[in-house]
């Protein structure tokens, strides 16, 4: 009995699993497909094996390797992961775990920035950020996250801190533990999986950014690589070569789906936990 | 009456203030400047490179008689309505089901979270069209079945449709909060009711949904919130269409700013839209407030 | 930061914020600084969007620039065309353009109002060479007076079509409007179509409806200046030649391109691919996305429709591409003797081909015919043009709020959720009202 139920759970997950995977695998033939090709069939096998899509999309035309583009995406992931995850953390704490003046009002300010439409956001933010004379570097996407600027995380957070149970807390206060000591080596343990799933969020979602780096980054030297990709895609001209563009984007894929697998086993915090089983 | 603050014992009110500083300071330095303009240019005309002129209210009195903004409005309450419960209850079941200890659960995990980190990449858009065009796969399925095929494209409610299905279809980062407070329940609780004889199912509603309540909070509400601001997916899809059956205020936000040169009026739209995702967030955070374990 | 523009702002802003860091600036007016008759040793920012082919001959025509004057550094800025102009008009917002930009003819428009929005080329006659220019092809960068863009390349919009499958049918490839009228019928005993209008990019099929008013009526549907030419009936008679398309097969309904193709663009149909669709409407500066998912030499030009006692008016041409100078630039001799070189330098228009089109300037067409570069279709449909008498689109024509009333009234004329009446009734006011106001 226990035996036909494992396999009807394979079973579904399997059959799910190609709903989700089949655009991927799709992606990988397109990169060695012509246009024509492309657009014409939802086969994912293509017609013929050639790596020149590779070899021409990663030289780029000129000016740099696509390797330089990858390498300038890291320079602003990571340093935005370890910002946000320590920022947002430390902003839900005290949110999650204290009461203080004008509390509802701050976190009524931290609400009301997620509901404004970013689109209007991006011009008097570029004005902001050329007054402070720094357009054309990364500090616009990457200043922001160390002041917890992503209020979903606190948001979320909060959450989380709020159902870790009172007597942990309440226990490590009379072994003497401080504020800071107790968020670090009590709570945050406790929440674990919630933390890791902010930095994964925030590197994923950094990777695929387009919109901020494109008004804040001039040079074509600093370009990330979703800018990069984007760069010889002109849909007003005389068209251009998808599988080179779609090559490029398939490596940029792996980056992302590395970290999230490995990150996958912390969402589950010990082999024995689960909850239907 | 002096108000009281509850905090633990021993620590000053001014603990909390100084772990939310982060927030407050960046708050000042780069959130409120871009704020307070926008909302100062919604009331004036203004375009990309000429001086705004104060008009008073005028582009909210546009507001009241523009049906395109009211189309879209319709349209984005709907598309809320749709794809909100769906994306909770297919994220939580799909969480439930991965979050099983078998083998090669890991392996599962990655790909059902692979649709969400593919974004808006290309081969979105073509799988999309490969799936609902009139000769595509669904409607070739329906044939099958005998079921008259469906004009998924050409028509108002089934392109709405197709919207829902893509965002359902990327649910990973919903599913991955959900399970992270799975883990987060602990283990004898689910012990002691099965020594208590409880099944699966009432194990579920009593243990399970009241641990994740603060999760499934938190989940509805930022889906609602993005759902207001629901722009990419309908952009890449239908482009807005059928007869703007698709055409989101997002989507108008963003023509009017970026296409007809029309800042002054996008941002009126904007604060519209803000305004109607506060209350709408204000309600949810009222109707739950029993239900939750605090109230922020 | 854009002080003069946003000065009312400011000042509530800092009003509310006293604290905040920004209140203290006061600057006064820059104006734009003039030419001083010699060329300084510095460095300008260049900015253009499009493909590889593009970027690739730019930037060797940039080195070419950097050996012959050392002293002045272009550096390039180059993207994509998503997002592009997002990120351009934010940069003219924030006055932070580059000193010289590849720039779209409508963009004119909104981006200088009053001719101020960027710099006077005029006042750089010492380091442009006019003479490669007419007065015409001159006007058509002219703001209230002022020289604002210089015209790169000329492109008119015309007809394509798919000539194996013209052949196998054994049609012929229309030469009249009552040609492609009569084509309907022969391809939909085939399930084919002779031609697509597609109401997703461009206004396709408005435009088409529009040439085929202008000609029969000799009016323009909206002026040079931004004037509404046409009269609501000559816009019902748009209308319903639209309709007859549809009504004879010779386009598809909105809804059933729809169906077809989803919202993608018909270069990337299957139908057009496969030759269901055997015909597009498209500028001949970006028909080459259509070439290059179909078999070489399989897609050809056509010539531009006439009624049928020859008569060949009304079709339209405009500057595919100009540049332009931004009003802040420090350099303006500097950026001026740069778009020189681009423009009439003959090495660098051999370098440059055609990444930009048909080049407008006769010196750079000249070295391009010398050196065999002119060919392909969109040189074949350039050559069509030569025998019509075309006419100068508006650069209001394209605005895209104007497009976007377009497209509506032929969605809803083909949804048939309105007669042609009424709609073009709706359209008249809807225009003319936008033109008021964008005045």
């Amino acid at each position: 009995m226990k035996y036909i139920r494992k396999i009807l759970v394979y079973v579904i997950l399997s059959a799910g699993g190609i709903f989700m995977l089949y655009p991927v695998m799709w992606l990988i033939g397109a990169s060695f497909k012509s246009n024509s090709e492309i657009f014409s069939s939802v086969w994912f096998m293509p017609s013929e094996f050639d790596f020149t899509p590779y070899i021409n999309g990663w030289k780029t035309f000129g000016m740099y390797t696509m390797g330089h583009y990858f390498l300038n995406t890291f320079k602003i992931v990571i340093p935005r992961v370890i910002f946000s995850v320590i920022s947002s953390t430390v902003t839900a704490y005290g949110f999650a775990m204290y009461d203080f003046p004008f509390k509802k009002i701050i976190f009524g300010c931290l609400m009301c920035m997620l509901f404004i439409p970013q689109t209007v956001m991006i011009i008097p933010s570029y004005m902001m950020w050329d007054f402070f004379g720094v357009l054309d570097t990364y500090i616009p996407l990457i200043l922001p996250s160390l002041f917890a600027n992503e209020g979903m995380f606190v948001f979320m957070l909060v959450q989380f801190f709020k159902s870790v149970p009172r007597e942990i807390g309440e226990a490590s206060r009379i072994d003497g533990c401080g504020a800071l000591k107790r968020l670090l080596f009590i709570y945050v343990p406790c929440i674990k999986p919630a933390v890791i799933s902010v930095a994964v969020f925030v590197f994923l979602w950094t990777m695929n950014e387009f919109i901020q780096p494109l008004m804040y980054i001039s040079s074509v030297e600093k370009y990330p690589l979703t800018l990069a990709l984007r760069m010889s895609a002109d849909s007003t001209g005389q068209g251009y070569e998808y599988n080179k563009i779609i090559a490029m984007s398939v490596i940029g894929l792996i980056p992302s789906v590395s970290v999230f697998a490995l990150a996958q086993k912390y969402f589950i915090q010990d082999i024995t936990a689960g909850g239907l089983k | 009456m002096k108000k009281i603050y509850n905090n633990p014992v021993g620590e000053s009110k001014y603990t909390g203030l100084l772990f939310v500083m982060p927030f407050i300071a960046g708050f000042i330095l780069f959130g409120i400047y871009p704020f307070v303009m926008s909302f100062v240019l919604s009331f004036t005309d203004s375009g990309i490179n000429s001086s705004p002129e104060f008009i008073g209210i005028e582009n909210f009195r546009r507001l009241l008689n523009d049906s395109d903004f009211h189309k879209a409005v319709a349209v984005t309450l709907k598309y809320i309505l749709m794809l909100v419960p769906l994306k909770l209850i297919v994220s939580l079941g799909t969480a439930l089901l991965l979050n099983m200890n078998i083998k090669g659960m890991g392996f599962f995990r990655t790909v059902y979270y692979i649709p969400s980190i593919l974004g808006s990449n290309i081969a979105i858009v073509i799988m999309w069209s490969f799936l609902f065009t009139s000769g595509g796969l669904v409607n070739q399925v329906l044939e099958k079945l005998g079921i008259m095929p469906v004009s998924w494209y050409g028509e108002s409610n089934p392109a709405m449709f197709m919207i829902v299905l893509l965002r359902v279809w990327e649910f990973g980062s919903t599913m991955i909060i959900f399970l992270s407070a799975l883990n987060d329940i602990p283990r004898e609780l689910y012990d002691s009711a099965k020594v208590d004889g409880a099944g699966k199912i009432r194990m579920f509603f009593s243990i399970t949904m009241p641990m994740l309540r603060n999760v499934i909070f938190f989940n509805l509400v930022m889906q609602s919130i993005t759902a207001f601001q629901e722009f990419n997916a309908p952009f890449m899809i239908t482009g807005g269409n059928p007869m703007k059956g698709t055409y989101t205020v997002s989507m108008l936000i963003y023509d009017e700013a970026f296409r007809y040169y029309d800042t002054g009026y996008a941002n009126a739209v904007s604060w519209v839209l803000f305004t109607m995702t506060a209350l709408f967030v204000a309600v949810l955070f009222r109707l739950t407030r029993k239900l939750r374990s605090d109230d922020i | 930061m854009n002080y003069v523009k946003h000065g009312r702002i400011f000042l509530i802003i800092s009003t509310l914020f006293s604290f905040f860091i920004m209140t203290s600036c006061g600057k006064t007016e820059e104006t734009a600084v003039l030419p001083d008759g010699k060329l300084d040793k510095c460095t300008l920012r260049f900015s253009w969007w499009g493909g590889d082919d593009r970027h690739e001959a730019t930037l060797k025509a940039i080195e070419l620039w950097n050996k012959k004057y050392p002293d002045i550094k272009i550096e390039p800025e180059y993207g994509g065309w998503d997002g592009w102009t997002e990120k351009l008009n934010t940069q003219v917002s924030g006055d932070t353009a580059p000193d010289i930009m590849q720039i779209n003819y409508d963009w004119l428009i909104n981006l200088s109002k009053d001719g101020l929005g960027f710099y006077d080329l005029n006042q750089l006659s010492d380091y442009i060479d006019f003479s490669g220019y007419d007065t015409e092809t001159l006007s058509f960068g002219m703001r209230e007076g002022k020289l604002n863009a210089l015209t790169v390349s000329m492109s008119g919009r015309g007809l394509f079509f798919n000539k194996n499958v013209y052949s196998e049918i054994g049609a012929e490839i229309p030469d009249t409007w009552n040609d492609l009228i009569s084509l309907g019928e022969k391809f939909a005993e085939y399930g084919k179509y002779p031609l697509d209008l597609d109401i997703q990019t461009g206004a396709s099929a408005w435009y088409l409806c529009i040439v085929y008013v202008q000609q029969l009526t000799g009016k323009q549907f909206i002026t040079m200046e931004g004037e509404l030419g046409f009269t609501p009936e000559d816009i019902q008679t748009a209308l319903d030649f639209y309709k007859s398309l549809e009504d004879n097969h010779v386009i598809r309904t909105v809804k059933q391109r729809a169906e077809d193709d989803g919202s993608s663009a018909l270069y990337q149909s299957p139908k057009f691919i496969d030759g269901t669709v055997a015909g597009v409407l498209e500028w001949g500066s970006a028909v080459g996305k259509y070439q290059s998912v179909l078999d070489e030499d399989v897609l050809c030009a056509g010539n531009y429709l006439s009624s049928d006692n020859g008569n060949r008016s009304g079709w339209l041409i405009k500057p595919s591409l100009m540049y332009a100078v931004s009003d802040n630039t420090k350099y303006p001799d500097e950026a001026g003797a740069f778009i020189n070189f681009l423009l009439n330098d003959e090495e660098c228009a051999e370098i440059l081909g055609t990444s930009r089109g048909i080049p407008a300037s006769r010196k750079a067409y000249e070295a391009l015919e010398n050196s065999g570069q002119l060919c392909g279709i969109s040189y074949d449909s350039s050559q069509y043009l030569l025998d019509t008498d075309p006419v100068t689109l508006s650069p209001y024509f394209e605005l895209s709020q104007l497009k976007e009333y377009y497209n509506t009234a032929i969605e809803k004329l083909s949804y048939g959720t309105a007669d042609s009446k009424e709609i073009s009734e709706e359209l008249y006011d809807k225009v003319k009202k936008y033109l008021e106001r964008i005045k």
